[in-house]
């Protein structure tokens, strides 16, 4: 494909930023020519209409000390140091006075922002665009999104091969196990992804990856659904790119479904995933990850559905188990999840010696509200005269009040009938409930 | 740069020559590795490390203390060298040698928190220890095995000492029962091997053929917090070390050439954002509140738990890892143990860089160095045959709270600038011999039985400290006169082999608030600096 077409297609009509990392991968060409392409377009476009591409830098080289800005790194030379006094030998072989070390830096500014730039540095030894985009970027930070999706855009990519193509260094003695390839993170937007790789090998390159690079902002035009977050999106546009006939809608929403609900999402999805006889990518659910075996795509989405029907069986059983529990549950000494008392009782019912018997217990009822005091066992440490430590076991005077009355009738259980329906059942059921 | 004329920075693309690394070499050694599984105790008593310690630095200082020492007449009165400090004898003069301990005001106290019932996990973090405004509260005690006595006298003011370190002291016992001191000698500097040490053999055939010089990178405190906010800075970082910043091949002197002669890539701990762990812990209390209200889960909780900071520190190591070879040391904000000495970061948290790690220890075999080495922290291997001694800065926190360098720093605003303290401090760590002197007193640690391992054997020629305010480097020599005087065979048998002690200090910058990353010349051990930043132009200022 034409950089040209690309780059007008996404820059100006899209209205993304593209940097000439994003390009390189996209267009499958080393970074270097990306960055000529860049340079070029921003060239020409600008002197067709001014002002209708801006751009970002990357400056290297060896800026001018700034003592002001540099905060405490303006002296960054060898120091002689001061020696403590029982470290005579240091004294006389201190390194006498030493040059400062190097410090190159590498800095990225905006086009508008250049000039200034430029003028902090004492030399220059490379000056390359980052960025192209089409309007004035506010937050440089936005080149840090572009980044990222251009790295889990391209995890498919084994670095080790293209990374010769990216131009990046390459290094002969890099040891990787073989074996299990690391599972691509876990979105619905990886199943699909080798379809378009596929492709884009073939023939029709590099429409992908910008595409998913920039789908916010392509939901705010295709509003024919509700945008839900993140993973939405991203299936959303990795979905267009893999079809890229029509159904697409259809698709994105099952598939941005998937996530949430696997099982209603198996059927329709099975197109977008295509069965690209892709080994690695097979892991439709976390379970199969480890999965090392090829595995075609029907086999392992009935195996992922039959996985969630006997999940759910499963959850069923559950279900009801939790619902007989509940009934006849008062025996349980779930003390768990006694909510406040428990707290203030652990010292009682910690030590097994003390009887709680035995202790005493003043009880008076004030305005229906029982209130009063009982003695309990508490440990206490304490350091004595002589400095050591001594732990004693003291009789102390607790007060309580209406909403613990527990420890009266059963002190060593301590689960009042009452609080049958308690939150920890219910807990459970919706921990289940959620999934 | 090239005038008036943009145009001049337009090359022809590199596109026929890349870029290849240097070959490395990297041996780490397994000092710091604790027994896995059921051969990891925690119920042993810390005084024998202390112990072991002292009977590990105890000949090391009383060789220099007889050196300097020995028939030494004060007033008439011959210094007399003392076994164990109790024998000291009140009104004479002698010499005896034992470990600090400080006593501070300020200072964490366990048994306080046991009389108060509080069993707190982590202490509240304190600047200092030292009660500036009561000086006298600061009590500094030498002990032995067979007990403890006090040290007093002008000269202690002159010299600064933590707890943990073993000296030898020499004086007399005043009427108080004090020692009054007026000399004080530290171990020094250990012997340092030679380069390439054991491994030189396995060197030769390579060093025959002109060796290019190749670089190692450090950088510290990546605090990646895995939203937007985390800087470009990092972004800036990875291109440059895969080599994509500036044209390659078309000049030798471009960064790019620069970042493929780096052979290993040391990450000196923090790799993730504090942030994070202040947010979990305020979420925890709103938790707290809020506990009756959320049913309770369990297992993982994908509601209190953010992975993104892992996920993106994962995605950056294996962005780079096909480049550059890592070694990944814990710090104090990283998913590991919190006592020294921290173990590795679990390789499960990588999915993808992992498979750049060494195969999973299998049996007794000793597994190679993996391309991707998560270590310890404290650290110790060979790197290009280099000896290299580091931490992720815990250490030097730490001992900085027991000092008061203010009165030398004269008007220095201590918070700004200390970093000339923080370089005397890692000077002092290599003559005490001790890399973490205030583990297991202020610091946490294992409880080591059989060996302390933070004694440093052997002098290393590169000693770092991750995670300080500011870059700061600077070269200490050992005392070559001093070591030829020695009447010891191992020291003069490492002596003909090497020259003299030299050690390159450096303090690493946190790279969050710098940007900077630091490369070591492999051959001449000349350190230069590369900045990673945003300009702040004026759209920013708007």
């Amino acid at each position: 494909m034409d950089p040209k077409i690309f780059l007008a297609e996404n820059v100006l009509n899209e209205r993304r930023t593209v940097t000439y990392r994003s390009l390189s991968r996209a267009l499958k060409v080393h970074a270097n020519r990306a960055k000529q392409v860049l340079y070029e377009f921003h060239r020409n476009e600008n002197a067709k209409k001014p002002q209708s591409v801006h751009a970002t830098y990357v400056i290297s080289g060896v800026q001018n000390p700034e003592p002001t800005t540099t905060n405490g790194h303006a002296n960054d030379e060898d120091e002689v140091m001061q020696s403590s006094p029982y470290m005579p030998s240091s004294m006389p072989n201190q390194e006498p006075v030493s040059h400062a070390s190097r410090i190159t830096s590498i800095i990225l500014a905006r086009e508008e922002d250049l000039d200034d730039a430029k003028a902090t540095f004492q030399s220059i030894s490379t000056m390359h665009v980052y960025s192209v985009q089409s309007t004035i970027l506010q937050d440089l930070n936005v080149l840090t999104d572009v980044a990222r999706e251009v790295a889990t855009a391209s995890v498919q990519d084994d670095p080790l091969e293209c990374g010769k193509q990216w131009g990046m260094i390459q290094n002969r003695h890099v040891k990787r196990r073989t074996g299990a390839r690391p599972p691509p993170a876990a979105s619905p937007s990886k199943e699909s992804a080798p379809a378009p790789k596929v492709k884009l090998e073939s023939t029709v390159p590099a429409k992908r990856p910008l595409q998913s690079e920039a789908s916010t902002k392509e939901e705010d035009k295709t509003e024919d659904f509700k945008p839900q977050p993140s993973s939405a999106s991203n299936s959303q546009s990795s979905a267009k790119s893999t079809v890229l006939v029509p159904k697409r809608e259809k698709s994105n929403l099952f598939s941005s479904f998937a996530k949430a609900k696997p099982k209603k999402a198996a059927a329709p999805v099975e197109p977008t995933a295509s069965e690209t006889p892709d080994v690695v990518l097979d892991d439709a659910s976390e379970d199969e990850q480890e999965e090392l075996f090829p595995d075609t795509g029907e086999k392992a989405e009935k195996s992922a559905a039959a996985i969630r029907e006997s999940k759910k069986e499963r959850e069923e059983k559950l279900k009801q188990m939790m619902e007989t529990d509940d009934a006849d549950d008062e025996e349980m000494p779930d003390a768990d999840d006694e909510p406040e008392p428990e707290r203030e009782q652990t010292p009682v019912e910690q030590p097994p010696p003390p009887k709680p018997t035995q202790l005493k217990e003043e009880v008076t009822v004030q305005g229906g509200r029982r209130r009063g005091k009982r003695q309990v066992m508490k440990k206490r440490t304490l350091k004595d005269e002589e400095g050591y430590l001594v732990t004693r076991e003291e009789a102390t005077w607790e007060s309580f009040s209406e909403d613990e009355p527990a420890s009266k009738k059963k002190p060593a259980v301590n689960v009042p009938k009452a609080k049958g329906a308690k939150p920890g059942q219910g807990n459970i059921m919706s921990f289940f409930g959620k999934k | 740069m090239t005038p008036g004329d943009d145009y001049g920075f337009l090359r022809p693309p590199g596109n026929t020559k890349r870029p290849t690394a240097l070959p490395q070499t990297t041996n780490p050694f397994d000092t710091f590795k604790l027994p896995s599984g059921p051969g990891r105790h925690y119920k042993q008593q810390y005084g024998d490390m202390y112990f072991l310690r002292l009977a590990g630095l105890k000949p090391a200082v009383e060789k220099i203390a007889t050196e300097a020492w020995e028939g030494i007449t004060i007033a008439g009165e011959r210094a007399r060298r003392v076994d164990r400090v109790l024998d000291v004898r009140q009104g004479e003069l002698c010499w005896v040698a034992g470990t600090v301990y400080m006593d501070m005001p300020m200072k964490p106290n366990i048994l306080d928190d046991l009389t108060k019932e509080n069993f707190t996990s982590a202490p509240p973090p304190r600047r200092t220890y030292v009660d500036s405004s009561n000086p006298a509260l600061t009590q500094t005690t030498l002990e032995d095995a067979s007990g403890r006595v006090r040290l007093a006298g002008d000269f202690l003011s002159s010299v600064h000492l933590t707890t943990g370190t073993v000296v030898a002291a020499l004086g007399t016992e005043n009427a108080n029962g004090d020692f009054e001191v007026i000399d004080i000698k530290v171990p020094d500097l250990p012997p340092q091997p030679p380069r390439w040490g054991s491994e030189g053999p396995k060197h030769n055939g390579k060093d025959a053929a002109p060796k290019e010089s190749g670089k190692i990178a450090f950088v510290s405190g990546l605090g990646i917090t895995g939203t937007s906010s985390d800087t470009l800075a990092l972004e800036l970082l990875t291109e440059y070390l895969l080599g994509y910043t500036g044209f390659s091949g078309n000049e030798d002197n471009g960064p790019s050439s620069g970042a493929s002669k780096i052979t290993r890539l040391i990450i000196a701990g923090n790799s993730l954002g504090a942030s994070v762990i202040t947010d979990a812990a305020s979420a925890g209390t709103d938790n707290g509140t809020k506990k009756k209200a959320v049913p309770r889960k369990y297992g993982y909780d994908a509601s209190a738990y953010n992975s993104s900071p892992i996920t993106q520190l994962d995605s950056f190591l294996s962005e780079i890892l096909p480049s550059i070879p890592v070694t990944l040391m814990p710090g104090e904000a990283d998913p590991a143990n919190f006592s020294l000495p921290q173990q590795s970061i679990h390789r499960t948290m990588f999915p993808n860089s992992r498979a750049y790690a060494a195969p999973p220890p299998s049996g007794e075999e000793n597994p190679e160095a993996g391309w991707f080495d998560s270590v310890t922290n404290p650290w110790e291997g060979n790197v290009e045959g280099w000896r290299v001694w580091g931490c992720s800065g815990q250490n030097v926190d730490d001992v900085l709270r027991y000092l008061d360098f203010s009165g030398e720093n004269g008007d220095a605003d201590k918070d700004s600038d200390d970093s000339g303290a923080r370089m005397q401090v890692m000077e002092a760590m290599l003559r005490w011999r001790i890399g973490v002197p205030t583990a297991p007193d202020t610091l946490w640690s294992y409880p080591f039985q059989d060996s302390d391992p933070f004694i440093i054997e052997s002098c290393p020629h590169i000693f770092f400290t991750g995670n300080q305010p500011s870059f700061k480097t600077a070269v200490i020599d050992g005392d070559l006169p001093l070591r030829l005087d020695g009447g010891d065979t191992e020291m003069t048998d490492s002596a003909g082999e090497t020259s003299v002690p030299r050690v390159r200090l450096l303090s690493l910058p946190r790279f969050k608030e710098t940007g900077e990353l630091i490369l070591v010349d492999s051959e001449t051990l000349e350190v230069e600096v590369i900045r990673f930043g945003v300009f702040a132009g004026q759209e920013e200022k708007k």
